[in-house]
C-alpha cells in the first residue's frame, strides 16, 4: 500500500516529519518498506526577486536580470518576455538538475555571465506546456525552495502490509492509525451528493440472488457525464501514490478505492441490457470477456454481476468488456458492494487475476463503507465529469451484519503481555483506533464492540495484540521465563551427525549443501532399469525440470559439484555432504527420509609442497578416511567386500561396506563412463553411506584392555602369495591362529616386481608379541610365529622369502 | 723419577689445554695415560727404585694421574660445549619454507551458524528436535492456523507433492509435531531445511531455518523479549541494539518482527539495511490459541512463545557474504573460507 504524506494530512492533523511518520508506522506494525521524498530534488530552485531587467547588449531576444535571493544578487540571462523588475521568479541555481537531466551550469551567454536559470512551469516539470517563466505570488519568501512555497512537496510511503490488516489498504485506514499515534481524531465524513432528476430506481432494478456471496449491493446512476481527462489536482494525487490517470470517471473510482479502501466499479449504463442488475453464481462453463480482453471460462462457484442478459462483471475482481466506461459513455452506473472474501479469493486465484479490488475483497472489505464510498464517488464524478446524480441510492442489504462484541479479561491481557494495565488504560488504547468501548468503572473485563472495518478482530487474543501494539512493544518489560527444568539432551543421531562432520572436516573435507531436488536423470549414473533409486518423489509444480524430483541419492549432486569445481579450475577436491534422501513408501503419505553421507576425493593427495613428492589420491585414501570415521564411532566389525552393487563404480575398484547388520554403503572409484557423463576429466573416488544403519551400531565399542608392563618383540616375515590372494584372507588366517601372545600385526609392505615371480606378490607382515604376565622368551616367540607361518603356508600357499 | 713425573704433569697440562677438539683431547689423554703412554713409560722405571722410594713415587704418580684425569674431564666438558656451539652455529634451516600441511576441511557456513545457534539455545535448556522435509499440509499449514484458502498462504509459495503433501515452507511444523509428542513444559529448537517456490537474486528455492518455542505456565511476551534479546546479544555481541515491532503470522499472536541494529553500518543507514539502520532477523510471537487447540494444549493454563529465523540471512550478516546463491554453488573457494 502506497500512501502520500500530504493526502494523509487531509484525514488527520499531525506534526510528524515524513521520517518520523515512517518510523512510527513501522513500530506500529505498518512496516514502511520505502520512503520517497517528492520534490526535494528541486530544493535548489529558490524564490528570487528581479532587481533589474535590462536588454542583453549583444542579443535582441535576451535580457540580463539581476536576481536578489536574500543574501546575494546574481546575474542571469533570460530569454523570456513575460518578466519585469520586481517580479518574484523561480531561480534554478548553479548545480540544479532539472527534469530531463538538464544540469544548470555557470555560463557566459554572448559575453554576459549567467549564474542560473529562471524557470518556466514546463522546465520544473509542473506542466506539459507553458508560456514564459513562472511568476510567483507577490508575498513568496526570498531564498525559499519554490516547491515548498507552492506546496508541491510530498512524501510517498510504501507500506508492506500484513494480510491481517485489510483496513489499512486505504489512506483513511492508515490515517486512523496515525490519529491513534498522535492522539487526534480522524476526519472522515459521509456527505450525500446533491440528487436531481428521475430516481435511480426508475432506470435500474437490482436483485441479489445469492445473498451468501453478496450480502450488500449498492448503486447510483449518474446521468450526462462527459468522459475526458481528469483535472490536474486529481492526476497529481494519483501520481503521488504511483497511479496513472486514465479518464475522469475511472480515476474517481481509483481515487475512492485508495482513499476509502472500498473497490467500486463504473458501468456504462447504456450498455447494460434490460435496466437490470442481478448478482448470482455464474453458469458452469459460461464464458465472459473481462475488460482486459481475456475470455474467461466461469464455474458455478464464481459470482458474477449480470445485466438483463448475461454477465457484465466478475464480482469483486474485474468488469466486463461489454459494459466498460469509454469515451462515449454518458450515463454511469456506479457499483459499491460487499462480496464474500472466500468466493473472491477462489475465483481470482483460479483465474490468476489479482486486482486491487480482489486484493481487498478477499482480505475483507468494510460492509459499512458501501454507501459512504458510493456517495463520495458520485459527488466526485459530478465534480470532474459533470452530469447529475439521479435521486436515491439503491442499497440492497437484506440482512445487515451485526457488529461483533468481544469481552476482554484484564488478567489475560496482563498475563500474556507481562504488563499491569487497568481497565481504563486498555479502553483508551482500543478506543484510539475506533473500537467501541465505553470508559467507566475499573473492572476485571472490558467489553469491546468491533467495527466492521476490522474483520481481523475476532477473538480475545486479537484484541490483546492490539493492546500490545498500541501500548508499544518497546514498553513491555524484558523478563526471563521461570520454567521447570527438563533434560533435553540431543538424540544420539544428532550427536553422531555432528561428530561425523567434525571427523570429515578434520580429514580435510569441505562440507557442501546441494538442493534436495534434482533432475530425474539416472542413465548418466548407469543405474539399472529396476534400481529403486529411479523411484522418486516428484514435485507437482517444480521451478524447472532440473529440480523436479526429490533426490533419492546424494551421488548425482556430488558429481555435479565435482564437475563445477573442476570447471572453476580447482583440482584437489575433498568434499562431503550429510543430508537426507527421499524415497516413496508404499501405503504411506510421506516418503521415507534417511540421512546419508556422501564424500568424494579427487586430485592430489596432499597440497602441492616442496617437501614431498606429488601424489594423487586413490581408493585407499578414502577408505582410510572411512576407517577413521568408523573408529571414532567405535565401530569395530567392519567388512569390505569387492562385491559391488552400484553400477556407477569401476567394477574392479569398488566395494560394499558392511557392519554387523549388513551392508551400509559403498566405496570406490567412479566408473570412467560416468565421469564422462558428468564431464569430469580426472579420477574421482566416492563413498555413499546410509547413516541410520551406521548410527544403529555406533558407540558400543570394545571394553578397556589392560596395558602390559612387559616388553614387546616383533617378528617380520615377507610372504610370497599368488596375486589372487587378497590381503584380507591373510589377515583372517592370522586372526584365527594368533593365540594370546600376539598383540597386533601390521602389513607394512606390499611389493611386486624385480625378484618376485610373475603372478605373485610379496606381503611383508610385522607381528608384535607381548604377554601380560611375563617377558616372553625367544623360544616361545619363535614357536608362536612358526604356528602363524605354517597356517599361512597351508591355507593361502604362502612361501617365506 | 720425581723430575720426570713433574715434567709429565707439566707437559700433560699443556697438552690437554692445547687440545681443542674431542678427538685431539682423547689422543692427548691416550699419549699421557694410555697403555703405551708416557705415564706407563715412566712407571717402567719403578723396578729400579728402592723399597722405601717405591710407595712414595707410586703415590706421587697416582696423584698426578688423578690430576690429569680431572683436567681431562674438565677440558672434555668445555670442548664438547665448544664443539656443540660450533655445530649449532653452522647449522641453519630456512624457517620461511612452508610446512607440510594437509588439506584444510570446513563445515558449510549454514552448518556453522546452525550449530552455534543450537548451542546458545541448548545452554538455555532448549532441546533439538527435527522433522520431515516432505511434510503433510496439515502440519505445515492447517495446524498452524492456515486453513486452505487463507490469504496468509500467499506469503509462502509452496512446492506440492500432492494435495495433502508439500515440501515444508518453514520449520514451524516441527513445533506441531513436538507439541503432539511432549506435554508442557517444552523448550525446543528445531533447525531444518525448508523450501519455497521462489528463485531470484535474494531467494533460493531451498534454504534453512531455525524454529524455537517454549511453552509453560505464565509465559509472557516479556519472556519472549528476554530470551530473544539474550540470544541476539550472545550471537551478535552485547552492544547490538534490538527492537521488537508488531507483525503478523497466522500461528502467533501477538506477533513480533525482531530487528537488530545494522551490523554493517552500526545503525547509521547503508545499502544492506536499506538506509533504515535496522535489519530484520527474526519472526516471533506468542503461540496462537488456535495452534494450542490443534495440539490439545489448554490455552487457559499454558502460554508460550515461538520464533523462527533464516540461517542463510544470519550467516550472510555474520560473515559479510553478499550473494545468497553462493551458499548452494559449493565452490571450494567459497567453502574453504569458513
Amino acid at each position: 500500500m502506497i500512501v502520500s504524506y500530504n493526502w494523509l494530512k487531509e484525514f488527520v492533523d499531525f506534526d510528524l516529519t515524513a521520517e518520523e511518520l515512517s518510523h512510527r508506522l513501522t513500530m506500529a506494525g505498518l512496516e514502511v518498506d520505502a520512503l520517497e521524498l517528492l520534490g526535494s530534488e528541486m530544493d535548489s530552485v529558490i524564490v528570487g526577486r528581479l532587481d533589474s531587467v535590462k536588454p542583453h547588449p549583444d542579443a535582441d531576444r535576451l535580457t540580463v536580470c539581476q536576481v536578489v535571493t536574500g543574501d546575494e544578487t546574481v546575474p542571469v540571462v533570460c530569454g523570456a518576455t513575460n518578466h519585469k523588475a520586481g517580479d518574484l521568479v523561480a531561480l534554478a541555481q548553479v548545480g540544479t538538475r532539472l527534469p530531463g537531466d538538464f544540469k544548470i551550469k555557470k555560463s557566459k551567454i554572448r559575453g554576459q555571465v549567467s549564474m542560473g536559470m529562471l524557470c518556466s512551469k514546463t522546465e520544473l516539470g509542473l506542466a506539459e506546456a507553458s508560456e514564459g517563466i513562472l511568476i510567483l505570488p507577490p508575498n513568496s519568501p526570498l531564498g525559499k525552495p519554490v516547491f515548498d512555497v507552492l506546496g508541491l512537496k510530498d512524501a510517498r510511503l510504501e507500506i508492506g502490509l500484513t494480510p491481517n490488516r485489510p483496513d489499512c489498504l486505504s489512506l483513511v485506514g492508515v490515517a486512523r492509525e496515525v490519529a491513534a499515534m498522535v492522539n487526534r481524531s480522524l476526519a472522515l465524513q459521509h456527505r450525500v451528493p446533491e440528487e436531481r432528476g428521475e430516481p435511480c430506481s426508475d432506470s435500474v432494478s437490482i436483485a441479489i440472488e445469492d445473498q451468501d456471496l453478496c450480502p450488500r449491493y449498492g448503486a447510483r446512476l449518474i446521468r450526462g457525464v462527459t468522459i475526458g481527462p481528469s483535472p490536474e489536482w486529481m492526476v497529481k494525487k494519483l501520481e503521488a501514490i504511483g497511479l496513472r490517470s486514465i479518464n475522469n470517471v475511472v480515476d474517481v473510482t481509483n481515487l475512492v478505492l485508495m482513499e476509502l479502501g472500498h473497490p467500486l466499479h463504473a458501468f456504462d449504463y447504456d450498455h447494460m441490457r434490460g435496466g437490470r442488475v442481478v448478482i448470482k453464481r455464474a453458469g458452469e462453463g459460461e464464458t465472459f470477456t473481462t475488460l482486459d480482453g481475456q475470455v474467461r471460462v466461469l464455474r458455478s462457484e464464481d459470482l458474477v454481476i449480470c445485466d438483463g442478459e448475461g454477465p457484465v462483471a466478475l464480482a469483486g475482481i474485474m468488469g466486463g468488456e461489454n459494459s466498460e466506461v469509454g469515451p462515449g459513455t454518458c450515463q454511469v452506473l456506479l457499483e459499491s458492494a460487499y462480496f464474500n472474501p472466500a468466493t473472491v479469493r477462489r475465483t481470482s486465484k483460479r483465474l490468476g487475476m489479482h486486482t486491487e479490488a480482489s486484493h481487498r475483497f478477499e482480505r475483507g472489505a468494510d460492509v459499512n463503507m458501501v454507501p459512504i464510498a458510493l456517495d463520495r464517488a458520485a459527488a466526485l464524478i459530478m465534480e470532474v465529469a459533470g452530469g447529475t446524480v439521479a435521486q436515491g441510492m439503491i442499497d440492497c442489504y437484506p440482512q445487515p451484519l451485526v457488529e461483533r462484541r468481544i469481552v476482554l479479561k484484564l488478567s489475560r491481557v496482563n498475563g500474556v503481555l507481562g504488563l499491569n494495565l487497568n481497565a481504563n488504560e486498555v479502553r483508551s488504547l482500543l478506543q484510539s483506533i475506533g473500537l467501541g468501548v465505553q470508559q467507566g468503572e475499573q473492572s476485571e473485563t472490558v467489553s469491546v464492540l468491533i467495527p466492521t472495518f476490522r474483520p481481523d478482530l475476532e477473538r480475545e487474543i486479537d484484541l490483546i495484540e492490539e493492546v500490545a501494539r498500541l501500548h508499544g512493544y518497546d514498553k513491555i518489560p524484558v523478563t526471563m521465563p521461570t520454567s521447570q527444568m527438563i533434560c533435553h539432551r540431543p538424540e544420539p543421531a544428532q550427536r553422531y551427525a555432528r561428530q561425523i562432520r567434525n571427523t570429515m572436516v578434520g580429514g580435510g573435507f569441505s562440507e557442501i549443501v546441494n538442493y534436495s531436488f534434482i533432475a530425474s536423470e539416472w542413465d548418466r549414473l548407469l543405474l539399472d532399469a529396476d534400481d529403486q533409486r529411479r523411484h522418486t518423489v516428484r514435485i507437482l509444480n517444480p521451478l524447472t525440470e532440473e529440480q523436479s524430483v526429490m533426490r533419492s541419492s546424494l551421488v548425482p549432486s556430488m558429481l555435479e559439484t565435482v564437475a563445477r569445481n573442476r570447471a572453476y579450475r580447482s583440482t584437489d577436491l575433498r568434499l562431503f555432504e550429510l543430508r537426507p534422501v527421499f524415497q516413496p513408501q508404499d501405503g504411506e503419505l510421506l516418503p521415507h527420509e534417511s540421512l546419508r553421507l556422501c564424500a568424494a576425493i579427487s586430485g592430489r593427495r596432499e597440497p602441492l609442497c616442496w617437501a614431498r613428492a606429488e601424489e594423487f589420491v586413490d581408493f585407499y585414501d578414502l577408505k582410510g578416511q572411512l576407517e577413521r570415521l568408523f573408529a571414532g564411532l567405535q565401530l569395530t566389525k567392519v567388512s569390505w567386500e569387492a562385491r559391488h552393487s552400484d553400477s556407477f563404480y569401476h567394477p574392479g575398484k569398488s566395494c560394499t561396506v558392511g557392519l554387523a547388520s549388513g551392508s551400509v554403503g559403498t566405496l570406490g572409484e567412479v566408473h570412467p563412463q560416468v565421469l564422462k557423463n558428468f564431464s569430469i576429466d580426472q579420477p574421482v573416488f566416492i563413498m555413499d553411506l546410509d547413516l541410520s544403519a551406521v548410527f544403529a551400531e555406533a558407540g558400543v565399542g570394545r571394553p578397556f584392555q589392560a596395558i602390559s608392563r612387559f616388553p614387546d618383540i616383533c617378528r617380520d616375515s615377507a610372504l610370497l602369495v599368488d596375486e589372487e590372494v587378497d590381503a584380507g584372507r591373510v589377515f583372517s588366517v592370522i586372526e584365527e591362529v594368533r593365540g594370546a601372545t600376539v598383540e597386533d600385526f601390521t602389513l607394512f609392505d606390499l611389493y611386486r616386481g624385480a625378484g618376485i615371480p610373475q603372478g605373485k606378490k610379496s606381503l611383508a607382515i610385522r607381528v608384535r608379541y607381548r604377554s601380560a604376565e611375563k617377558t616372553l622368551t625367544d623360544e616361545e616367540i619363535s614357536a608362536a610365529h612358526e604356528r602363524i607361518i605354517a597356517a599361512l603356508r597351508k591355507r593361502v600357499g604362502a612361501e617365506i622369502r | 723419577m720425581r723430575e720426570q713425573l713433574a715434567e709429565l704433569l707439566e707437559q700433560g697440562r699443556s697438552a690437554l689445554m692445547a687440545a681443542d677438539t674431542a678427538d685431539a683431547l682423547q689422543q692427548a689423554r691416550v699419549a699421557l695415560l694410555g697403555k703405551k703412554g708416557s705415564m706407563t713409560g715412566i712407571m717402567k722405571g719403578m723396578g729400579r727404585m728402592t723399597a722405601e722410594e717405591r710407595p712414595v713415587i707410586g703415590a706421587l704418580a697416582n696423584k698426578i694421574k688423578v690430576e690429569l684425569e680431572a683436567l681431562f674431564e674438565e677440558r672434555a666438558a668445555i670442548v664438547q660445549q665448544q664443539e656443540m656451539q660450533q655445530r649449532l652455529a653452522s647449522e641453519r634451516i630456512d624457517v620461511t619454507l612452508p610446512g607440510r600441511t594437509h588439506a584444510r576441511g570446513s563445515k558449510h557456513p549454514v552448518t556453522l551458524v546452525t550449530e552455534e545457534i543450537c548451542d546458545i539455545f541448548a545452554s538455555l535448556g532448549f532441546g533439538v528436535e527435527e522433522g520431515p522435509e516432505v511434510e503433510q499440509d496439515f502440519y505445515n499449514f492447517e495446524a498452524l492456523n492456515m486453513p486452505k484458502d487463507h490469504p496468509a498462504r500467499d506469503m509462502q509459495d509452496t512446492f506440492y507433492i500432492n494435495d495433502d503433501v508439500v515440501l515444508r515452507t518453514h520449520t514451524s511444523p516441527v513445533q506441531i509435531r513436538a507439541m503432539l509428542k511432549h506435554a508442557p513444559p517444552v523448550r525446543v529448537i528445531a533447525p531444518g531445511t525448508v523450501y519455497r517456490r521462489d528463485s531470484d537474486i535474494t531467494h533460493t528455492p531451498m534454504f534453512h531455518q531455525i524454529e524455537g518455542f517454549l511453552v509453560d505456565r505464565h509465559i509472557t511476551f516479556g519472556d519472549l523479549k528476554g530470551v530473544l534479546t539474550t540470544f541476539i546479544t550472545q550471537f551478535f555481541g552485547k552492544n547490538v541494539g534490538v527492537r521488537f515491532r508488531p507483525s503478523f503470522f497466522p500461528f502467533t499472536e501477538p506477533s513480533a518482527e525482531v530487528d537488530i541494529q545494522c551490523v554493517i553500518c552500526g545503525g547509521s543507514g547503508c545499502r544492506v539495511c536499506k538506509k533504515s539502520g535496522w535489519l530484520e532477523i527474526l519472526g516471533s510471537g506468542m503461540i496462537d490459541p488456535e495452534v494450542f487447540k490443534s495440539v490439545n494444549y489448554d490455552s487457559e493454563k499454558y502460554s508460550g512463545f515461538a520464533f523462527g529465523m533464516g540461517i542463510e540471512r544470519i550467516a550472510m550478516l555474520k560473515y559479510g557474504v553478499n550473494d545468497l546463491r553462493l551458499f548452494f554453488e559449493n565452490d571450494v573457494r567459497f567453502l574453504q573460507q569458513f
